[in-house]
């Protein structure tokens, strides 16, 4: 079910009215959400420019969930990215204590290996995303997008009644 | 196609979303809140922590907790502690910074040690402390009261370990080397050649005249060739007897070393504890130790949580589907602390409802608990004082070395039943005085725990892990007509290695009645024992004793006197010979 709901949101973003760069930007933001912890301060904040900014939201949806699995996998390695630059390099520390110290930062909690590790992959990663994701849906579109669309699946995943609540929030030209 | 940035219609449902996610977070942050407190009491005590309900007064700054139980990381089936209400005041501001500063914590209905009905213990959460804990009380050594078996044991005993074999060997390998030394500094005395050098001159000298002055010069020089000879013997005769006389002092030191191999195979002998402290040590030591061991647990406890110093520390992080990873606090001078408990004002109830005594209550304090010792400056105390019972504890980490301090005790109170180990009997103390005092300074601890009671009970205990045997029965004989008690144990040194010590006022009386009934029994386990190293020990010293005994009495000697006597005749035939030439007038002997 929660796959196929997948292939139903990736499908109808895909073929929405916003531009690929729309679409790659909702896919980066909300491949942030997924692949750092998400019951963090940073994550209301990328949620808040998910809805703000006029990036596709349905992108970022599929963004975040196919980031989930990719977190939950790559989590060693941010430990081991948020234990380097936390713990082992020393020119860092003045900087973390600075941050520990004032207000409200450290309820991000950027002072945990994996929060922070994954954040920095997460920006690390974001501009590859997102050009690679712009080109791919540039791609898509101009070459089997037509075909998709009159396709019986396709017919069947915009007649649901998901597809209007998708509709709220469709990004806009 | 010029695209938009913002989504502005998107604003008001965010306001809307924010404001829901803030009522969400008002109507559940007590649940939140309490989740919270239990998992991290849970891993920081290494036992469940439970909370029937907490509330959270912002409008006040306030946290009250209803309900609260801390179970015992210890006992499977008691709690820590209970406690009807707790009511925190906090400072709002460091909250801001994920820091908790309770300026005041008021505590009502403190009770310990009450029981209940699931194992509330979590053991390995607490970090690892409580493992490191049992490794650390592993170490010391208890002795057990074996002969409540009625068995002596001995060990297998490794011939290798014994040093008479090897002194045998030595010695033997110095008598051949010495005989061979003999032997060869014998036959290069060439007495025989020189005796008939002699005879020959002898021989010549009958037919010459005094005045043959070169042939007196040669017999002159066969006599010097005579003294030096016998000199050479001498010196030989010499060495030989004090050479032999140290052989000698080897074979009898033969007996020394075999003494030490007793005394080694002694050691193997698994002989109960029959001296006094040995005894102590055998009935309480485990009790002692496990009172160190709690103690122990907590300081190691706050010594992982209340770190001297500002280094960044790591500590496990929350505990959620994703990884937990580690969380880093990075303390700084002149900032909050990450936690700060200012003042603790706790009314403690002592003894169970409806138990004889009845329950008294009363007041303690606690201040300066703090994740940080160094930002707040002062150490963390607690105390309590009532009629029969005092506390005071005293954990200072603000310096860089560690110092924690202890003492509490209790009088007139019931105190816990004991099992004495490998015994059948149970020891019901009754209302005592039990006392602790605990101090451990970097890693140098010294501790102390007493317990006295006047009308103790002794209870035989048919169910516990020990079998009934004779020697059990002795002991309770002797035990139960004894109707006080007085335990000491002290426990002194490093924590990497301590030395327990462990007395009471039964070890005197149970040692005096145990050594009588097993004399016997350690006779014949000695006797068995001195036959083991007789046999292993006989082969090597026999040869070697008799090697010596040879060389004393023997051929080289023989030897040696037939050719001393040799050069005696020859040098006597000799000098006759000469003083016949030199009775002439006018000639002398040069």
């Amino acid at each position: 079910m929660l796959l196929l709901k997948l292939i139903q949101s990736l499908i109808r973003t895909l073929h929405s009215e916003g531009t690929p760069g729309q679409l790659a930007a909702g896919l980066a933001l909300g491949a942030i959400l997924g692949l750092t912890p998400l019951w963090n301060l940073h994550n209301a904040v990328v949620f808040a420019l998910i809805l703000v900014l006029n990036v596709s939201f349905p992108g970022a949806m599929v963004g975040w969930a196919l980031f989930v699995p990719v977190g939950f996998l790559l989590d060693p390695a941010f430990d081991w990215i948020g234990r380097t630059l936390l713990l082992e390099t020393p020119a860092l520390r003045p900087l973390w204590t600075a941050l520990y110290n004032v207000p409200v930062v450290p309820l991000t909690g950027f002072n945990n290996t994996i929060v922070l590790g994954s954040l920095v992959f997460a920006s690390a990663v974001w501009l590859p995303l997102f050009f690679a994701s712009r080109w791919g849906v540039g791609r898509y579109r101009a070459t089997v997008a037509e075909r998709v669309k009159r396709s019986a699946l396709y017919r069947a995943v915009v007649a649901s009644k998901l597809y209007n609540l998708y509709r709220l929030f469709r990004p806009e030209p | 196609m010029r695209v938009a940035v913002f989504r502005w219609k998107a604003v008001v449902p965010l306001l809307l979303l924010g404001a829901g996610g803030l009522g969400l977070w008002l109507a559940f942050a007590d649940r939140i809140a309490k989740r919270t407190a239990e998992s991290v009491g849970t891993t920081l005590v290494g036992a469940q922590v439970e909370i029937e309900r907490l509330h959270i007064d912002l409008r006040h700054a306030r946290v009250e907790i209803h309900g609260l139980t801390v179970a015992s990381p210890f006992e499977a089936l008691q709690n820590l502690l209970q406690a009807d209400a707790l009511v925190a005041d906090l400072d709002p501001l460091p909250l801001l910074e994920k820091k908790v500063v309770i300026d005041r914590l008021t505590a009502t209905g403190l009770q310990f040690g009450t029981p209940r009905e699931t194992d509330g213990r979590t053991g390995g959460q607490a970090d690892g402390v409580m493992g490191q804990m049992q490794r650390w009380a592993a170490q010391l050594e208890v002795p057990a009261l074996q002969l409540a078996t009625g068995k002596i044991r001995m060990d297998r005993l490794d011939p290798a370990r014994l040093s008479t074999p090897r002194a045998a060997a030595a010695l033997a390998a110095r008598a051949d080397s010495a005989r061979q030394a003999w032997d060869s500094r014998l036959s290069g005395l060439d007495a025989a050649a020189t005796v008939d050098s002699a005879r020959r001159m002898v021989e010549r000298l009958r037919g010459a005249k005094p005045t043959d002055v070169n042939l007196l010069g040669d017999a002159r020089r066969t006599l010097g060739q005579l003294q030096q000879a016998q000199d050479r013997a001498t010196a030989l005769e010499r060495s030989v007897t004090s050479g032999i006389a140290e052989l000698q002092v080897g074979a009898a030191g033969l007996g020394d070393a075999r003494q030490r191999d007793y005394a080694i195979a002694r050691g193997l002998l698994k002989l109960p504890g029959l001296d006094a402290p040995d005894m102590g040590a055998a009935l309480f030591g485990s009790a002692a130790v496990d009172r160190f061991r709690r103690a122990l647990y907590w300081v190691e406890l706050g010594r992982r949580y209340m770190p001297p110093g500002l280094l960044p520390r790591a500590t496990p992080g929350p505990r959620r589907a994703r990884g937990a990873g580690a969380t880093v606090r990075f303390p700084r001078a002149h900032e909050e602390p990450a936690f700060l408990l200012k003042t603790a004002e706790l009314s403690v109830q002592l003894g169970a409802v409806g138990a004889v005594p009845p329950p008294r209550t009363y007041a303690a304090s606690v201040s300066g608990v703090t994740s940080d010792p160094a930002l707040y400056g002062q150490p963390a105390t607690a105390s309590a004082t009532a009629p029969g019972f005092r506390l005071g504890a005293l954990l200072d980490h603000v310096r860089p070395t560690p110092r924690d301090t202890a003492a509490a005790s209790l009088a007139g109170v019931a105190l816990p039943p004991v099992a004495l180990p490998s015994l059948p009997i149970r020891l019901e103390p009754g209302v005592g005085t039990v006392a602790l005092t605990f101090s451990v300074q970097g890693d140098q601890v010294r501790a102390r725990w007493t317990m006295q009671s006047d009308r103790v009970r002794w209870m035989r205990d048919p169910g516990g892990s020990a079998s009934p045997s004779p020697m059990g029965d002795l002991v309770w004989r002797v035990v139960s007509g004894i109707p006080t008690l007085e335990v000491s144990a002290s426990l002194v040194g490093s924590l990497a290695s301590p030395r327990l010590a462990v007395s009471s006022n039964l070890d005197r009386a149970l040692a005096e009645r145990l050594r009588a009934v097993a004399g016997a029994q350690l006779a014949v386990a000695e006797r068995r024992m001195r036959a083991q190293v007789d046999s292993l020990v006989d082969g090597h010293v026999a040869p070697v004793v008799a090697q010596v005994t040879a060389l004393g009495g023997g051929d080289l000697t023989r030897r040696l006197g037939g050719q001393r006597a040799q050069l005696d005749d020859a040098r006597k035939a000799l000098e006759q010979r000469l003083r016949e030439l030199t009775r002439l007038p006018g000639v002398r002997l040069p």
